[in-house]
């Protein structure tokens, strides 16, 4: 039982780690945005980036502090489309940002103690901000979303 | 090698999101709570009074929207899209909160049209903080829905500004 009697930490720790995959994804795919992008344009990847780092260090270092060994980040990730432009890159932002929203969430729903609630809604408000300049960037419609990272009804 | 996060990638998507916590966010999405999954579906008394606050909030947001769109026809238009999911996000928490009962709450009114733009960015920041706040005082599919809400509000409140 966690410490506000909300659940067991072992479905928040799996919950963790789904959302730490995440996070490695991100990293990752930032450098690729960021490729993709003229040099002018690059910084806004680039804190990107250093954000989605911030949020990883820190979970790694949660993980480890409850002996939980945290996973590392794969080689390479496969693309989920050619990004051979500023828009391709822009909609890779868009997907980065949207599966951290999505791995967020579920730390929500499983989390048992109120630090990971903060740290949650924290690192997915921070990837709705980023994932709406995104969208724009990417010409897409709406750029915002009601319920970001919530499966659709 | 895997795959970056796509509607088809696994561990992250949508689709998955949905399949490991179906339990607790079914409820939710029925807002079904006569048979809550585990302690994290357990809701206290204060925390259903607290999400029966937040759809007050929502409820308030919700004619802010209409308020500063009548005080700024142009400001209408442009943000009708944002006031729709505002409502999308009202019908979600009633649902959640199956005891709430509408209400007309007064949001007040923009100070002058030049200004509806500003007010309208101070309501939604406003709500966005409320639900933050009620949102790590929950937990399982109320705390996700809630962190959900306040998220895409800022999101709201970056493309207002």
């Amino acid at each position: 039982m966690a410490d506000d009697g909300t659940g067991d930490l072992a479905a928040e720790n799996d919950a963790l780690g789904l959302a730490l995959a995440a996070e490695h994804a991100a990293v990752w795919g930032y450098g690729v945005v960021g490729a993709a992008l003229p040099a002018a344009d690059r910084g806004t990847a680039t804190g990107a980036e250093a954000a989605h780092r911030d949020v990883r260090d820190s979970l790694i270092t949660l993980l480890a502090e409850r002996s939980v060994e945290p996973a590392a980040a794969e080689g390479g990730y496969a693309l989920p489309f050619p990004v051979l432009s500023p828009v391709d890159a822009a909609a890779l932002g868009v997907v980065l940002e949207d599966g951290t929203s999505a791995a967020w969430v579920r730390v929500l729903d499983q989390a048992a103690e109120r630090s990971t609630r903060e740290l949650a809604l924290e690192a997915l408000t921070g990837a709705e901000v980023r994932a709406v300049a995104w969208r724009t960037a990417a010409g897409q419609d709406p750029v915002t979303r009601a319920l970001p990272g919530l499966p659709a009804q | 090698m895997s795959s970056l996060p796509s509607p088809a990638a696994r561990g992250f998507s949508r689709r998955t999101l949905l399949a490991a916590s179906a339990a607790g966010l079914a409820v939710v999405a029925v807002g079904c709570t006569s048979a809550p999954p585990d302690e994290r579906e357990r809701v206290t008394g204060a925390q259903a009074d607290e999400l029966l606050g937040q759809v007050g909030v929502q409820e308030t947001l919700v004619a802010a929207y209409t308020a500063a769109g009548a005080a700024d026809p142009g400001l209408a238009g442009e943000v009708a899209d944002l006031a729709a999911q505002a409502g999308e996000q009202l019908e979600r928490l009633r649902d959640a909160a199956p005891g709430a009962t509408p209400s007309s709450p007064s949001p007040g009114t923009p100070p002058s049209p030049a200004e509806a733009r500003a007010w309208l960015r101070d309501q939604v920041a406003t709500a966005a903080t409320s639900h933050a706040t009620a949102c790590v005082n929950q937990s399982g599919a109320r705390a996700a829905l809630l962190g959900s809400i306040s998220a895409g509000l800022r999101g709201q409140d970056g493309r207002l500004a």
